[in-house]
């Protein structure tokens, strides 16, 4: 039970820049992180990894320990291990920790949850030993694992490349890349070329890791469709359409990798307004220059607002503290501009390669045309051919779609099915997802035993609710 | 499924695993810890009664979801500790609640 000026949601490059600057203007910030330690995905672990592994990671991984190393100095308060369960646009949170719930307020709240591998049901993808290529970077972060046996990589975008490179790289046996994206960049894409060169480095740097690719000999396989995981205890065969031809390779493990999407579970129960990317397929919030969302007192920062990757994650968070403290009365206009520019200039150059990476490695169309066999909603066990009925029966709203078929409602609360639900809805109406609407995410976020909640002391609050007092 | 690519955690702590005294590394989430010796089967559904393993290690499936010290929790979001109970249900179709 406590006040703070801001809490932050998330300890990530945006959650971190953003919490280590408003604590260092002196404001009283605390800082919710789901997971145990500081660094969010990308810098995982990276406070008390091995100078071997900072090598490995490189650059991209060891700038998050003098990050971090900031966030520590700063006197914002942090709190791993906290699940937010619920928030609200008055900027009362309530999360859970250590078999504990707490009730916390604040005068803003920043939700810098990050973004999360999109999830694309392929048939088998339930299968254990089928994991997100996320999972893969993750366990090696953290634990020091490496994949063990055959592993095929499958899916699209750029991460997906970086991560088999990391995987060759450790002497994995990596059989195959499967790409579902065209090898020929599209004409859409070839545009934001000129703008891209603004930043040769980052571009050589994809040369590189393609190139590298290229050199260690493992089959990697452009415009590939049908994917399947096949095996009956356990994933032991990939099978794909390449070229109108079957192929099929042995594996242990396949890594899936579709791209990254903002993680908006907390926007949507808060009530934040979203938006749709049709070109990146994926929902965003709708927000201004700071970051902040239709609520006064609601922001968002990092990728969890638009992907746009680590560096412009801190960047976006430094802004969205710039703004708060503008707010909180620390800074003037002037003095919260005058820190802004420089700010927005990394921004921009930051930037440049965005727009051609996106449309380089923008979903294809084709990646939603799912089989009617395939499980949508993992939790529950439905698949796309139960979702598809349910439309031709009339349910023409996503929710209509859970209460009916249960998908979605499982422990997972939509957030692996709720993407491709979207999706169906809109391909069997003939609809764009963002007209078709989408599941609606209430409160807890998390499972909370009930004895939790019911031992929760809230802030403001009078004491038990008189139940009788009509009666009176 | 996994192996240790770098020099393994030195420090190990026990559990009780599904009733059974298991040695696990230590400094990482419960499900890094179970994958980093071969125990790929985090639950069985309850729906389609088949066995999974942690699908996104990052918060998000909850396909990691086990009992941990009397709590439905997701392995890969609690860090294993000296003494935890964990117990995953995998070979009967009772549940934890």
């Amino acid at each position: 039970m406590s006040h703070h000026d801001v809490i932050v949601i998330g300890s990530g490059p945006a959650g971190l820049a953003c919490g280590a600057e408003l604590a260092e203007m002196g404001l009283d910030t605390l800082v919710l992180d789901e997971q145990m330690y500081p660094g969010g995905q990308i810098y995982r672990n990276v406070e008390s990894t091995s100078a071997a592994q900072l090598d490995f990671f490189g650059e991209d991984y060891s700038r998050g320990r003098s990050l971090v190393k900031r966030f520590r100095k700063s006197q914002a308060a942090y709190k791993g291990g906290a699940s937010v369960w619920q928030v609200e646009a008055d900027g009362q949170v309530c999360y859970s920790c250590n078999d504990e719930s707490h009730h916390v307020t604040a005068n803003y709240v920043v939700i810098a949850t990050g973004a999360m591998e999109r999830p694309v049901p392929i048939p088998g993808w339930t299968l254990p030993g089928v994991l997100g290529a996320g999972a893969a970077n993750n366990l090696s972060k953290e634990a020091g694992l490496a994949p063990q046996g055959e592993v095929v990589l499958c899916g699209c975008g750029p991460l997906l490349l970086l991560e088999a490179s990391l995987l060759v790289k450790k002497g994995v046996r990596v059989k195959a890349i499967l790409e579902t994206a065209s090898p020929v960049p599209s004409l859409a894409a070839l545009k934001h070329l000129p703008r891209a060169l603004l930043r040769t480095d980052f571009l050589l740097k994809g040369v590189k890791l393609l190139y590298d690719l290229k050199k260690s000999k493992v089959p990697h396989l452009q415009g590939v469709s049908k994917v399947k995981a096949i095996g009956t205890d356990r994933v032991e065969k990939v099978e794909c359409y390449h070229k109108g031809q079957k192929v099929t390779y042995d594996a242990e493990m396949l890594l899936l990798h579709f791209g990254v999407i903002p993680n908006t579970h907390i926007m949507r129960q808060v009530g934040c307004e979203l938006q749709w990317d049709s070109l990146l397929r994926y929902w965003h919030p709708v927000c201004d220059e700071w970051g902040r969302t239709n609520h006064e007192r609601v922001f968002v920062a990092g990728d969890g607002s638009y992907v746009s990757g680590a560096i412009a994650a801190e960047l976006k968070g430094e802004l969205a503290a710039t703004e708060l403290a503008h707010k909180l009365g620390v800074l003037s206009v002037k003095e919260r501009d005058d820190r802004a520019l420089p700010i927005r200039k990394k921004l921009q150059a930051d930037k440049h390669p965005r727009p051609f990476i996106d449309a380089m490695y923008a979903p294809p169309a084709d990646q939603f045309a799912f089989e009617d066999d395939t499980v949508v909603c993992r939790c529950e066990n439905v698949n796309v051919g139960t979702i598809r009925e349910a439309i031709r029966q009339g349910a023409h709203d996503a929710n209509e779609i859970k209460i009916i078929t249960r998908a979605g409602m499982g422990p997972c609360q939509g957030r692996m099915c709720g993407p491709a639900l979207n999706e169906i809805l809109a391909h069997e109406l003939a609809a764009t997802p963002d007209t078709v609407g989408y599941l609606n995410i209430r409160p807890p976020l998390k499972g909370v035993p009930l004895g939790e909640i019911a031992a929760m002391s809230f802030t403001g609050a009078s004491g038990p609710a008189d139940l009788f007092k009509n009666q009176k | 499924m996994f192996k240790h690519d770098s020099s393994p955690s030195t420090q190990s702590v026990t559990v009780l695993l599904d009733g059974c005294h298991k040695t696990l590394p230590a400094g990482m989430s419960v499900a890094a810890a179970l994958l980093s010796c071969g125990e790929i089967i985090s639950r069985v559904s309850q729906t389609s009664k088949k066995p999974c393993s942690p699908h996104c290690l990052m918060g998000v499936c909850y396909e990691c979801l086990m009992e941990i010290d009397g709590h439905k929790r997701q392995a890969c979001m609690t860090e294993v500790a000296e003494g935890m109970v964990i117990n995953r249900y995998l070979s009967s179709e009772e549940d934890a609640e």
